[in-house]
């Protein structure tokens, strides 16, 4: 009984690595287990990797982040590194805006989520095209990064809250 | 100016080289590793190719483990359909049998005549002889970027690259990647499937690629004056000299809209159970 509760505390405490790995390993693209509602697929690990790089830093390491993103290259099929080169120069971004930013707030951490993601994608249509013989569904992934855009305060409230009221941790 | 360089500076060198409290890795030796591993992996080194392959079964052991529970949900969906599908099919097999009846005593007249007139211009060959392996799709993955499946054979049980998959008699894709236990079939359904075929009825030649859609296939390389018809079968050609020539792969029909498309004759993302086989020649 006192194991299970230990490794339920881990669960509860490491929330946001569990469900990197998760989403990495089962390839998640937002709702596609419902083909109409598949318009809205969105890509949750940017949100996570974001989030928790801007504010929770101590709960998602970068060494995670990489794993998470080699994972997700071999279960996607496309070469080896380049989600996690993607996720990293997010983490970069993110890094650089935790730095910079003196106030934090949603709306403006909402829209420095333009950039970081741009720079993501950049990075991954690059490598993409350039290290791989892949055709590319270039709408689909301009449809994805504007629904992972969209949804970003839903998913900002759902982990600020759970980190601050459920782990209190003071971000 | 100077101090705003020196802080924009100073800002990319903390994001790039500070470790927080509970970070083993700096972000520079981790992007610096990751375009390490992009670089030999596109010049495929022996080691990292066999380090890969083993990756990939582990990795498609625990995906096909973690994608338990979202192949429940789909499972009891799917079920729930099916149940209320089944009483207006039965309805219209019950038809279909009758008129099937009428129509098998000439088919099998004709397909006696048919062995006949091929065993007669040596047309048969020792193809009898391929006998195809039987695997299950352990992973569906409907990525934006690859359409492909994960099948739960591979080299251990004589499954090559290169080699055609089938469902239900339907060619659906081409085995891209083999590992030990599992190996990787690109769909036809795919943007980089490229297939040479046929149509019926005209014998013209064209190349069957795929849409990223579901069952969506697209015909490229039509000659110009070419008009398509709906309701025609769409077989393989061979003449890339790697699949069979012959074999049905999708129909053209017309929609809702009274708009002609071309879908595969198989579901590719249904396939739970499919036949792995040799290709032609280049093996």
């Amino acid at each position: 009984m006192e194991l299970l509760g230990k490794v339920i505390k881990i669960l509860i405490n490491n929330l946001a690595v569990i469900i990197l790995y998760v989403l990495s390993f089962y390839s998640f693209e937002g709702v596609r287990e419902f083909p109409n509602l598949l318009i809205f697929s969105f890509n949750l690990q940017m949100i996570i990797v974001y989030l928790y790089v801007l504010k929770f830093p101590n709960h998602l390491g970068l060494g995670h982040i990489f794993l998470a993103g080699i994972i997700n290259d071999v279960v996607v099929g496309i070469p080896l590194g380049v989600s996690s080169l993607s996720y990293l120069v997010l983490s970069f971004f993110t890094i650089y805006i935790r730095h910079a930013t003196l106030r934090s707030r949603m709306s403006a951490e909402w829209i420095t989520f333009i950039p970081a993601l741009f720079f993501s994608n950049l990075v991954y249509f690059i490598v993409i095209n350039n290290f791989s013989h892949l055709s590319f569904y270039y709408v689909e992934l301009l449809r994805s990064t504007f629904f992972t855009f969209l949804f970003f305060p839903f998913f900002y409230y759902f982990f600020h809250y759970y980190q601050t009221r459920i782990l209190k941790d003071n971000a | 100016m100077a101090d705003n360089r020196d802080d924009f500076i100073i800002a990319i060198r903390y994001a790039l080289l500070k470790k927080g409290a509970k970070q083993k890795f700096s972000l520079f030796f981790l992007i610096s590793f990751s375009v390490l591993i992009i670089t030999l992996d596109k010049i495929s080194v022996p080691f990292i190719q066999s380090t890969r392959a083993v990756l990939n079964d582990f990795v498609y052991e625990v995906s096909t483990i973690v994608s338990l529970p979202g192949k429940f949900v789909s499972y009891l969906n799917q079920e729930k359909k099916n149940h209320f599908k089944i009483v207006s099919t039965n309805k219209n097999l019950k038809e279909e049998i009758e008129m099937l009846k009428r129509n098998r005593y000439n088919s099998i007249f004709l397909q006696t005549e048919n062995n006949s007139l091929r065993e007669a211009l040596t047309l048969i060959t020792a193809n009898k002889t391929d006998s195809p392996i039987v695997a299950n799709t352990i992973l569906d993955q409907q990525s934006p970027y690859l359409k492909s499946i994960i099948i739960d054979k591979g080299t251990n049980q004589g499954i090559i690259k290169g080699m055609t998959v089938f469902s239900k008699n339907y060619l659906i894709g081409v085995v891209v990647e083999s590992n030990y236990l599992t190996a990787r079939v690109l769909l036809i359904t795919d943007l980089n499937s490229k297939i040479p075929v046929v149509i019926a009825d005209s014998g013209v030649n064209a190349i069957l690629a795929g849409t990223g859609e579901k069952t969506e296939l697209a015909l490229e390389f039509l000659p110009n004056e070419f008009i398509l018809e709906p309701n025609k079968i769409i077989y393989t050609s061979g003449r890339d000299g790697f699949l069979k020539a012959g074999l049905p792969v999708a129909e053209t029909y017309l929609n809702k809209k009274n708009k002609l498309f071309i879908r595969s004759l198989a579901d590719p993302q249904q396939a739970a159970i499919i036949h792995v086989i040799k290709g032609q020649s280049k093996q």
